[in-house]
């Protein structure tokens, strides 16, 4: 891991709290220091593909602070954060996550991100990539757009288009679990750029140690396929136990794929961890 | 009470809130108007409502926050301070104006002003509202509390807790700030941490990416309190009457404990998170500047009396616990959960809470607090199974406040608390274990104003608590609020529910009504 600081020069800039009714008398606090890791990103312009950076602000005065880093990019460039403020003890880098994505029509290039405390700014670089050409083996929900019929909580729409089908990973940084519980049908629709050829779908839903499909998985489910404009079930799923259920059919000419949920094993949410879609 | 206040004050109230969104008030002149410049503020910044809180006889919190676009980063607002002012009268009409006065709205306070408005009378109603540039605030009621010692006929009171508000609508607060109350409580999870889905849950409205994550960031939390604090019931309710506030767990996040998290977080990087959220709570919460958080640490634990009446212990079980026994969850009791050194309040509050009992100052005596005191066994059948993040894990606490307050022949000691997202009404002994072990309290806890979404009457798991508990006499499973009405003879308490809160207007009844006897710790379900 390569961390960056910049150095900065002491402003006289005052960052900490005052109370509303005591006179402000705090001593000149030094500008946080910013950092981002990695130094230096690639995004590629899919929909639901984000590249993360990790921003972090370190307090190198001598008291606590509360302070608000401003992050900002340039078109193509979009940030899932706009704003990072945090309290910052003394010493201690405190950090977040920032998901960067390109749409589809962005133009390849160099561009940057920028953030700012105060008088301390950062710029890191972000190249955004050509479209990686899909091949016959290659999964054509990757990175697509998802629009479920609803998602709970902290999931991300994204989650089961993100490429990972670690169900270890399942709520922290991937996975859909929709957000109407007890209550079915749910779909998970992913909308393709073009009609193509589509003979496989594999669904990963929940499974893990801790969360085992045959107790928390999908059980009943349609996969569907969006044909001439009307949505086609190419398989019927009933009674699964299973992590992974890959559903194999003539191919169809489809631009989207979609599960349509019918029931989970705890009957209470839809939960997938991985949606994949191949011509064959 | 004074009902024909009340009915006036609704109806101004109404018609006051409709016009302020439309920018002007008949017979009200922005005074504050010379003092700002209205570029500062774009557009009506009074989004998030208005609040007032922490009562004494001669003081009250009153509190708003500026917010002209309240899902964007601060608000709307520009890094540069505004000034508010604001007014505090005896009559809605402001014409007997008593106390005003102009605040600072600073960006390192998300622009939020918190004015302890001091020199009131005790155990009176009072009318405030805030003025910025042009723009004039809603219009909120307030009530003092009575003087310490002064004889109360009567107190009416309303609790709520967990209001996820992506799990179904407010229409309980719609409810409650239809009615008279002296005062209210929140006794925790006014917001969760968890993102609220792309399409607001059940509220079905598309939400920008920062709703969607679970908060950890001090604009992460900003943004949850002001998305919360949109929503019109919530904000009539707290327009109607002042708010005591206390947090559970999800202000920060689900079964913290002390400063361990609930998936172990190096402690460091938890403390910052929670220095985040009391930050983010007290600032859109009416309360004083002595709850101020100093960063990871906040004083929540606090008292307050109603003249002879009543005395409210507002507890902190969550920031000086233990962490969970045997690893959270549902257990059977076990070692850890029965070691008598644990505790859930920490010596120091145990300590004040127990010296001020013994000081028998009021008639009730009341803790009011997040979570179940009473054994709530969960499993059918012989296996005891109890929850650990209730009292249940901290057996020794319950043993040391219940068995502390009848070593001190506290005359009547009730415990009103959330969390469980069930109705729950229990007579409370100090030691479960032994038959002989006296009831020495009663308690009753409120179900959530909505997480959990559309309940009902009773479920499997409720009735299993009825049946294995024999100290439970009330139990319900729909989402609604408490509302007390106290005399010196009796404590009475409505529980209000509401049969859907997956649709807008759903009904609000009164499920059960419950009853104590002075003197008598007994529930009579009626």
């Amino acid at each position: 891991m390569q961390r960056r600081h910049l150095a900065v020069a002491a402003g006289a800039v005052v960052l900490g709290v005052a109370l509303a009714t005591a006179a402000q008398s705090s001593p000149a606090t030094p500008t946080p220091a910013l950092s981002a890791t990695p130094g230096h990103i690639q995004v590629v312009g899919l929909p639901c593909l984000p590249s993360a950076l990790t921003v972090g602000m370190t307090n190198n005065g001598r008291g606590a602070v509360y302070a608000d880093m401003e992050l900002s990019a340039p078109s193509p460039l979009v940030l899932d954060r706009r704003v990072f403020s945090s309290w910052l003890p003394v010493g201690q880098p405190v950090s977040v996550r920032v998901g960067v994505t390109a749409p589809r029509s962005a133009r390849p290039g160099h561009y940057t991100v920028d953030l700012s405390v105060d008088r301390s700014r950062l710029s890191v670089p972000v190249d955004v990539l050509p479209l990686p050409p899909k091949g016959p083996d290659d999964n054509l929900l990757l990175g697509e757009q998802a629009t479920p019929s609803s998602t709970n909580g902290s999931f991300s729409p994204c989650g089961a288009v993100d490429g990972d089908a670690n169900g270890d990973h399942w709520s922290t940084t991937t996975g859909w679990n929709d957000g109407t519980k007890s209550v079915f049908p749910d779909n998970y629709t992913v909308t393709l750029p073009a009609a193509g050829a589509v003979g496989r779908v594999v669904t990963d839903t929940l499974d893990s140690t801790k969360y085992p499909a045959a107790k928390y998985g999908l059980r009943d489910f349609d996969v569907q396929a969006h044909v001439n404009g009307a949505w086609v079930t190419v398989a019927s799923v009933r009674g699964n136990t299973s992590g992974s259920v890959t559903s194999t059919f003539p191919a169809v000419q489809a631009d989207g794929v979609q599960i349509v949920a019918l029931d989970s094993n705890d009957h209470a949410y839809s939960r997938i961890v991985e949606l994949e879609a191949y011509s064959s | 009470m004074d009902t024909p206040t009340r009915r006036k004050f609704l109806t101004v109230t109404g018609a006051a809130a409709a016009l302020a969104l439309a920018g002007t008030l008949p017979g009200i002149t922005a005074s504050g108007a010379t003092t700002v410049d209205t570029d500062r503020v774009p557009g009506y910044p009074f989004t998030l409502g208005i609040a007032s809180g922490d009562p004494l006889p001669d003081a009250v919190v009153i509190w708003t926050r500026l917010a002209p676009k309240p899902l964007e980063p601060f608000g709307g607002m520009n890094d540069r301070p505004v000034s508010v002012r604001w007014e505090m009268a005896e009559d809605e009409r402001f014409r007997r104006v008593v106390r005003s006065g102009n605040a600072l709205a600073r960006r390192e306070e998300s622009h939020s002003v918190h004015v302890d408005v001091r020199g009131l009378r005790p155990w009176r109603h009072y009318f405030y509202r805030f003025h910025v540039g042009a723009h004039t605030s809603q219009v909120g009621r307030t009530r003092t509390s009575p003087t310490a010692h002064q004889p109360v006929p009567a107190v009416s009171l309303a609790y709520a807790s967990c209001q996820a508000w992506y799990e179904g609508f407010y229409t309980a607060y719609r409810d409650m700030a239809a009615r008279d109350h002296d005062v209210v409580f929140h006794l925790g999870d006014y917001i969760y941490e968890y993102g609220v889905g792309a399409d607001g849950g059940l509220r079905k409205q598309d939400m920008a990416v920062d709703f969607q994550r679970e908060t950890t960031t001090l604009d992460d939390y900003r943004g949850r309190y002001a998305l919360y604090k949109t929503d019109p019931d919530l904000q009539a309710a707290h327009a109607a009457a002042p708010w005591i506030v206390t947090i559970d767990d999800h202000e920060v996040e689900n079964n913290w404990a002390g400063d361990i998290s609930e998936n172990n977080d190096p402690v460091a990087q938890f403390l910052v998170r929670r220095a985040n959220a009391f930050r983010a709570w007290w600032e859109h919460q009416p309360v004083r500047v002595t709850q101020l958080p100093t960063g990871p640490d906040i004083q929540m634990y606090r008292r307050f009396q109603y003249g002879d009446l009543i005395r409210f212990n507002v507890l902190d079980t969550r920031q000086y616990r233990d962490d969970q026994a045997a690893g959270d969850g549902t257990k059977a009791p076990n070692p850890d959960s029965l070691d008598p050194n644990r505790t859930i309040t920490g010596a120091t509050q145990e300590k004040w809470l127990l010296d001020g009992m013994a000081q028998h100052s009021a008639r009730w005596e009341v803790l009011a607090h997040q979570t179940a005191i009473a054994q709530l066994d969960t499993a059918a059948g012989p296996p005891v199974l109890v929850p650990m993040d209730t009292w249940d894990g901290y057996v020794a606490s319950r043993k040391r406040i219940l068995g502390g307050a009848q070593d001190r022949k506290v005359r009547n000691l009730v415990s009103i608390a959330g969390d469980l997202h069930r109705s729950v009404a229990s007579e409370l002994r100090p030691d479960y274990a032994d038959p002989s072990s006296p009831v020495v309290a009663t308690e009753f806890v409120g179900t959530s104003i909505t997480s959990g979404q559309d309940g009902m009457d009773l479920d499997t798991g409720g009735q299993t608590i009825l049946d294995e508990n024999p100290h439970v006499k009330f139990g319900n499973f729909q989402r609604g609020y408490v509302r007390c009405e106290v005399t010196p003879r009796e404590w009475t308490a409505d529980y209000r529910v509401v049969d859907k809160v997956s649709i807008r207007d759903g009904k609000v009844t009164t499920r059960a009504k419950l009853t104590v006897e002075d003197r008598v710790p007994a529930i009579h379900v009626h």
